[in-house]
C-alpha cells in the first residue's frame, strides 16, 4: 500500500456518514414511497388506508424537517462494501464512528444507551445515558465486492419492534426449496400481527450458520428493491398478505409491502439456517455513502 | 390538525372529520360506549410510560402511594411510549412488562391504554371488567410532534426516556382495538 492510499479526507467521511445516518432515519427511498402509494390505491379497508396515509404524510414531514420517522431511531448497523484497489484503515473506521456520533446528535437519535457493567446493562438497573451519541453501532460487517474502486459505507437503523419478532433458526428443507419458503411464510404470518407497525417488509437471509444467515438478512435490507421482486419474494408477500392483518393490524390486504431475500452458499446437509426479520412500516431505514 | 397533501387529502379530511374527540382525563361514561374499530382523536393531558416504569407504577398503586407521587390515574390514558427529543411513538403493548400492567392499572383507574400490537385474550377480558379500552396509534413520530403541546416528567426521572411523563396533546389519532371484550385482531 502506498502512502497516497493511506491519506484520506477525514472530514469528508465524518460529514458523509453523518448525513447518511440522518437520511436513513428521516427519508423513504423513492421505490418505497411508490410502493406505499400503489398499496394505498389497492387497499379497500378504510382504516388500513387511513393508516397508510398517515405513514406517507409522516414520511413527507420527516424528510422535509430532517427529523426522525419514528421515535425508535434504531441501532446503527454498518455494512462496508470494498473492492479491489481500495484500502480501509483504522483511521477511516474511526472517522466512520465519529460520523455516526454526529449523525445521532443531529437526527436526533433516541437516547437509549444503557449505563453500567455487563449485568447492569442487562437488567437496566443503572438507568440510561442522556446523550444520543452514547448509542454505539453494532460490529461492522465487511463485504468484498468485485467492482474496482468501490468503498461504500451502508447504514441501517434497526428498530426494536422487529428485533422482538425476528427469528434465526434451522429449517429441514427435505430437498425442496418450497419447504423453506413456506416456513418463512409461516414465521412471518405469526409475527406480523403482533408487531403492530405494519405494513412490514420481510427481510430474509438463508445461509450455513446463524451468523451468515443474519449477515445475509442485513444485506437483503441494503440491496432489496420494492420494484424488483423475484418470484419467491412475490410469493411470500402474497401469502402473508392473505392473513388480512393490514396496516397497523387494522385489517385489509396490505400486511406486507414487499420481501427481500438474500440466499448465500449452502451446506451439504438437510438443514438450512434462515434469518427472518419483519421490518416495520418505516424500514429498511438505510443510507449510504461512497468514499 | 394538519391535513394530508399526500395520497388523498380529501379522503383523509372527510375521514378524520367523522372521528370522535375525547379529552383526557375523562369520565367513565365517555369511554364506556366505545366500540372496536371506532376512530378517535385524543386531546388533553395523558401519561406516557413503557417497560421500565409501568411495573413501578403498579407497585405504587399496590402500596397506595400514587397520590403522594402526584399521580392521578382516575379517568387517565397511558400511552405506551418513550419520551425523548427524538419524539414519541407507540412501542409494542404486548411486551411482557407493559401488557402485565394493563389489568391492574385499569383497576387503578386508567380508562384507555394506547399503543400498538395485538393483546392476549385475558387482557382484553380484564379491560372489559374495569370498563377500560385499548387503542392503537400509528407510529407517526414526525406528525405527533406537531400535536404535542408540552412534556413534563412526573416520576422516576432516573429512567430517562422511560420515566413517567405527562404530555399535553391535541388531536392524536387512534383506533379502538379492544373494548367490551372484543378485539379488532380477532
Amino acid at each position: 500500500m502506498t502512502e497516497k492510499e493511506l491519506i484520506f479526507d477525514r472530514e469528508k467521511i465524518v460529514k458523509g456518514v453523518a448525513a447518511a445516518l440522518v437520511r436513513a432515519g428521516s427519508t423513504f427511498s423513492g421505490d418505497k414511497m411508490e410502493q406505499y402509494k400503489e398499496a394505498w390505491h389497492a387497499e379497500n379497508n378504510q382504516l388500513s388506508k387511513w393508516a397508510m396515509d398517515e405513514i406517507i404524510e409522516n414520511a413527507e414531514v420527516a424528510e422535509a424537517n430532517h427529523s426522525p420517522l419514528c421515535d425508535d431511531t434504531g441501532i446503527p448497523h454498518v455494512i462496508i462494501e470494498i473492492g479491489k484497489g481500495r484500502a480501509l484503515t483504522g483511521d477511516m473506521i474511526d472517522a466512520i464512528y465519529e460520523g455516526i456520533r454526529q449523525g445521532l446528535n443531529t437526527l436526533p437519535g433516541r437516547p437509549m444507551a444503557i449505563r453500567g457493567d455487563d449485568l447492569e446493562r442487562i437488567s437496566q438497573s443503572r438507568g440510561l445515558e442522556e446523550a444520543s451519541d452514547a448509542v454505539v453501532p453494532a460490529p461492522f460487517m465487511l463485504k468484498y465486492v468485485e467492482e474496482n474502486n468501490i468503498l461504500r459505507v451502508n447504514l441501517l437503523m434497526q428498530g426494536g419492534g422487529p428485533e422482538i419478532r425476528a427469528k434465526t433458526y434451522r429449517v429441514f428443507h427435505r430437498h425442496d426449496a418450497q419447504v423453506v419458503i413456506d416456513e418463512i411464510v409461516s414465521w412471518a404470518k405469526e409475527v406480523v400481527g403482533q408487531l403492530g407497525c405494519s405494513p412490514c417488509t420481510i427481510a430474509v437471509g438463508i445461509g450455513r450458520s446463524h451468523y451468515e444467515a443474519s449477515s445475509l438478512m442485513l444485506q437483503a435490507m441494503v440491496e432489496g428493491q420494492y420494484d424488483v421482486q423475484s418470484e419467491q419474494e412475490q410469493y411470500i408477500t402474497k401469502k402473508v398478505n392473505e392473513s388480512g392483518v393490514g396496516a397497523l393490524g387494522l385489517g385489509g390486504n396490505t400486511s406486507v409491502l414487499g420481501t427481500f431475500i438474500k440466499i448465500g452458499p449452502q451446506r451439504a446437509s438437510g438443514v438450512r439456517i434462515v434469518c427472518m426479520r419483519p421490518c416495520c412500516c418505516f424500514e429498511p431505514r438505510k443510507g449510504s455513502i461512497d468514499l | 390538525m394538519g391535513m394530508s397533501k399526500t395520497v388523498s387529502g380529501t379522503f383523509k379530511k372527510n375521514f378524520v372529520d367523522m372521528w370522535r374527540k375525547i379529552v383526557f382525563p375523562v369520565d367513565d361514561e365517555k369511554v364506556s360506549d366505545l366500540k372496536i374499530g371506532e376512530q378517535i382523536l385524543i386531546s388533553g393531558r395523558i401519561y406516557c410510560g413503557r417497560d421500565a416504569v409501568l411495573p413501578r407504577i403498579v407497585e405504587l398503586y399496590k402500596k397506595g402511594r400514587l397520590d403522594s407521587e402526584g399521580i392521578n390515574l382516575k379517568g387517565s390514558l397511558i400511552f405506551h411510549t418513550a419520551v425523548s427529543h427524538a419524539g414519541v411513538g407507540p412501542t409494542s403493548s404486548n411486551k411482557k412488562e407493559i401488557e402485565d400492567s394493563i389489568s391492574i392499572l385499569s383497576e387503578a383507574g386508567v380508562r384507555m391504554h394506547l399503543g400498538k400490537g395485538a393483546l392476549k385474550i385475558d387482557t382484553i377480558r380484564d379491560l372489559n371488567k374495569y370498563g377500560s379500552v385499548y387503542a392503537v396509534i400509528p407510529p407517526v413520530t414526525a406528525l405527533l410532534e406537531s400535536r404535542t403541546k408540552s412534556k413534563r416528567i412526573v416520576a422516576f426521572p432516573e429512567l430517562g426516556m422511560e420515566a413517567l411523563y405527562e404530555l399535553e396533546v391535541d388531536g392524536y389519532p387512534a383506533v379502538i382495538a379492544a373494548a367490551k371484550g372484543e378485539s379488532i385482531y380477532d
